[in-house]
């Protein structure tokens, strides 16, 4: 698999935001290196809401599940992102994000691996991986499709929703579609509830999605799998 | 006092009543100095305070928010009530809270009877909870060692993740999950194995969450009475009490001293009590050798041992235990003395490694696995043998003179005990081979029937006191061995076992000038100038 940051994209301005995140003048990194690829460019076009993309840089990014951890740019960041912070319990949820974007999720042998690699007890990053949802404790397929059931959501509509992702897909909740193309879960608020129901599909978001919605979407999705 | 000279103070009122207290004195500890028991589930005097559990809400006049107690530094001037009608809705509230998803399961539960949750509930919590959702369930897990995890139970006040953090330095167990999914757990199946002092957890858990197997389901809490006691299992002498059910000691539990073992105890020494309720027990005297002895009452004993003692065939050797109490020690000293003197040995077990608390390393488990090497070496005894405990007799079985054996049982010498002594009196407590060629056998009671005294490894003189019924009729060894004493000549037998102590400083100058009263439930240095109690800070 080639890595994402081996093209050469237009998009790659040099990284100047100290501010954000601390150029200490020992890495020479672009924006994209940083933050990740897919970040930039990419999401108006496609639509998605721009307030998830730097949130979930990871989830676009072709994922291998036994793909060595932070190895050539990976590495490089993950290096950055210790930088990053005055110990190394800040950079752990940044550093679980990153592996979760080259493996798609973190097992237990991954948070033993980070672990090691951090120095932190794996009991804490254990603890840590826990308690966000957004990091995948188990392996999810390449479209995650988050529906929000929460209040706004929920009003218009937001049960039948999931429910018609749930039935299209033919998988049960958090469950894997055959062939590893759709997961589907439920989330709480994505802040977007001006526009119900609000849908998640890896990085990007879907607005007023409605159960009759739902066949012409993923079929779309299915189209860009293959 | 000294210490408000140094430090400075802080005045206000609390409940009405007036405290002083060095600044930086929390609302919660300033309140325990007048005896005011604000309710607390995180907050433990062993370990930080991260003010999560909300249960020590308390007002102070004149802020807008109630304040949790423990980490809100008094101020001088604060009017605080722990009892008005807005902290006591408000904990009530927290309390709803935590029976939200709890089982309550108390008829079943270990804890129960020394629970906070049901404490705190009973003394001001709801008759009747108000949540109609489905309680969650986790279930129970087993965390390895003794320690069994009743995941509905929990509070999650992370007492037992600081534990394993700060004092173990052992970071094993964390808060998994969020919200009332949330639970305490280890790395997946990693569990609590190879924790040296992980049966703490079990100790500071306010609720029956965390449980330990080897008493699961054993007693009732209010079943059971608690005496001060010192731990025998080591010469660290850690401060437990016994925890005692109709004359079976059903657990340890540190008893806080926090110059010796702050609020904790090792593994090793808290799961070492089964020998305090073996039932083979030696509990008549029995005067005559093996093929003739015959039981006696003790007044016929004493006098027949002693009419031997008054003609005692030199030399005297005698074998005395470091598990034995200084009180024994010294009435032994005191016998040898009185038959003209001679040598007292004792065998102890040692260990390979110590074992320090990390986080606390003045607890440590010790090199040596008896309570008293000190306070026997004090009087003069001499350690003999090999570090199991084993050895060092070897010439002995030719000693013609008079043996005298204290509480060793003597196993790995068996019969081949003593057969040439002229004279050879066995005190202990459980029948041996070795005492068959003995001419008495006199009943003593265990360290867990007496009171007395151990010296530590580093000379502190602790007091335990009696938490078992002694069998039949043994009688502590201070009490026998005086008797002799006297009946051949010597003091009057003490009254008590303070008495015998105070005569065991006749043979010990670094015992001299301690008293009972100044030993206290904390104990003192041997020969240190001796605080009066309670001026100890
Ligand atoms: S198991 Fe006990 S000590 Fe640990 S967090 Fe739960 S209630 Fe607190
Ligand atoms: S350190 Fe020694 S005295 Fe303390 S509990 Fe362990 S064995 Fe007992
Ligand atoms: S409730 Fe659905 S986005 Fe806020
Ligand atoms: S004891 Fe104060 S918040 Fe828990």
């Amino acid at each position: 698999m080639s890595s994402p940051l081996d093209s050469a994209r237009p998009s790659e301005i040099p990284f100047r935001n100290p501010g954000w995140a601390g150029n200490t003048g020992q890495f020479e990194l672009t924006e994209a290196e940083v933050r990740g690829d897919e970040y930039i460019g990419a999401r108006a076009l496609d639509g998605g809401h721009p307030s998830g993309a730097p949130a979930f840089p990871f989830m676009l990014v072709e994922r291998n599940p036994d793909a060595p951890l932070f190895e050539g740019p990976y590495k490089t960041r993950f290096e950055k992102i210790l930088t990053r912070y005055p110990d190394v319990q800040g950079a752990l949820i940044p550093v679980l994000a990153l592996a979760q974007e080259v493996r798609g999720h973190v097992s237990p042998s991954t948070l033993q691996e980070i672990a090691q690699l951090t120095g932190i007890p794996e009991a804490e990053v254990r603890g840590v991986a826990s308690f966000y949802t957004m990091l995948n404790k188990r392996p999810v397929g390449r479209f995650l499709i988050q529906v929000c059931t929460n209040i706004s959501c929920n009003l218009c509509g937001g049960d039948e929703v999931l429910h018609a992702f749930l039935e299209y897909t033919g998988t049960e909740l958090g469950e894997t579609s055959e062939g590893g193309v759709f997961t589907v879960t439920e989330v709480e608020c994505l802040a977007a509830c001006g526009f119900p129901t609000a849908v998640q599909i890896n990085s990007r978001y879907y607005e007023n999605v409605t159960p009759a919605g739902v066949p012409a979407l993923l079929d779309r999705l299915r189209t860009e799998a293959r | 006092m000294s210490e408000s000279a140094t430090k400075p103070m802080v005045t206000a009122t609390l409940d009405g009543r007036t405290v002083t207290v060095p600044k930086g004195t929390t609302i919660l500890q300033a309140a325990e100095t007048v005896g005011v028991w604000v309710p607390h589930y995180c907050y433990h005097p062993g370990l930080s305070s991260p003010a999560q559990c909300r249960l020590c809400l308390v007002e102070v006049q004149g802020a807008p928010k109630l304040a949790p107690s423990c980490v809100t530094e008094l101020q001088e001037g604060q009017v605080v009530h722990t009892e008005s009608p807005k902290a006591k809705e408000m904990r009530q509230g927290v309390l709803e809270f935590y029976l939200a998803n709890h089982p309550l399961d108390c008829p079943v539960c270990d804890q129960s009877g020394e629970c906070k949750l049901q404490d705190y509930v009973h003394a001001e919590g709801r008759v009747h909870g108000r949540s109609r959702e489905p309680k969650r369930g986790f279930g129970r897990d087993d965390y390895g060692r003794d320690v069994l995890f009743y995941g509905d139970r929990c509070g999650r006040c992370t007492r037992c993740v600081r534990f394993m953090d700060e004092v173990a330095k052992d970071p094993r167990l964390t808060v998994v999950e969020r919200g009332n999914r949330s639970v305490i757990d280890t790395f997946f199946e990693e569990g609590l194995q190879g924790s040296a002092f992980a049966g703490n957890i079990v100790d500071i858990c306010p609720v029956g969450a965390l449980v330990s197997k080897d008493f699961l389901h054993k007693a009732r809490a209010w079943d059971l009475d608690h005496s001060p006691s010192v731990c025998p299992n080591c010469s660290q002498g850690c401060n437990i009490d016994l925890h005692v059910r109709d004359d079976v000691v059903q657990r340890l539990r540190p008893r806080a001293n926090l110059e010796v073992n702050h609020h904790w105890m090792c593994d090793y020494g808290r799961h070492r009590y089964e020998w305090m309720n073996r039932q083979d027990r030696i509990e008549v005297p029995v005067v005559g050798s093996s093929a003739d002895g015959v039981a006696l009452e003790w007044g016929l004993a004493l006098r027949q041992v002693a009419d031997r003692l008054a003609n005692a065939p030199q030399p005297v050797m005698a074998v005395a235990s470091a598990s034995s109490s200084n009180e024994d020690l010294g009435a032994l000293a005191h016998l040898v003395r009185a038959l003209g003197g001679g040598e007292i040995v004792f065998r102890s077990e040692r260990a390979e490694k110590e074992i320090p608390l990390p986080g606390f390393p003045t607890l440590t488990r010790r090199y040596d696995l008896v309570p008293n090497r000190m306070g026997a070496e004090i009087l003069g005894m001499t350690r003999v043998g090999k570090d199991d405990g084993t050895g060092g007799l070897e010439g002995w079985a030719a000693h013609r003179g008079t043996l005298l054996v204290l509480g060793d049982e003597l196993r790995d010498v068996g019969v081949d005990f003593g057969p040439s002594a002229g004279l050879y009196v066995y005190l202990g407590s459980y029948p041996t081979p070795a005492a068959s060629s003995a001419h008495a056998v006199l009943p003593v009671t265990t360290f867990a029937e007496g009171e007395g005294t151990f010296a530590n490894v580093e000379g502190r003189v602790q007091r335990f006191w009696p938490g078992v019924r002694p069998p039949g009729l043994a009688r502590p060894a201070w009490l026998v061995l005086a008797a002799l004493v006297e009946r051949l000549g010597g003091a009057a037998v003490p009254e008590s076992a303070e008495a015998a102590f105070l005569r065991v400083a006749e043979l010990a100058p670094e015992l001299q000038g301690l008293t009972y009263e100044a030993i206290g439930t904390q104990g003192a240095l041997l020969n240190e100038p001796v605080a009066l109690p309670g001026s100890r800070s």
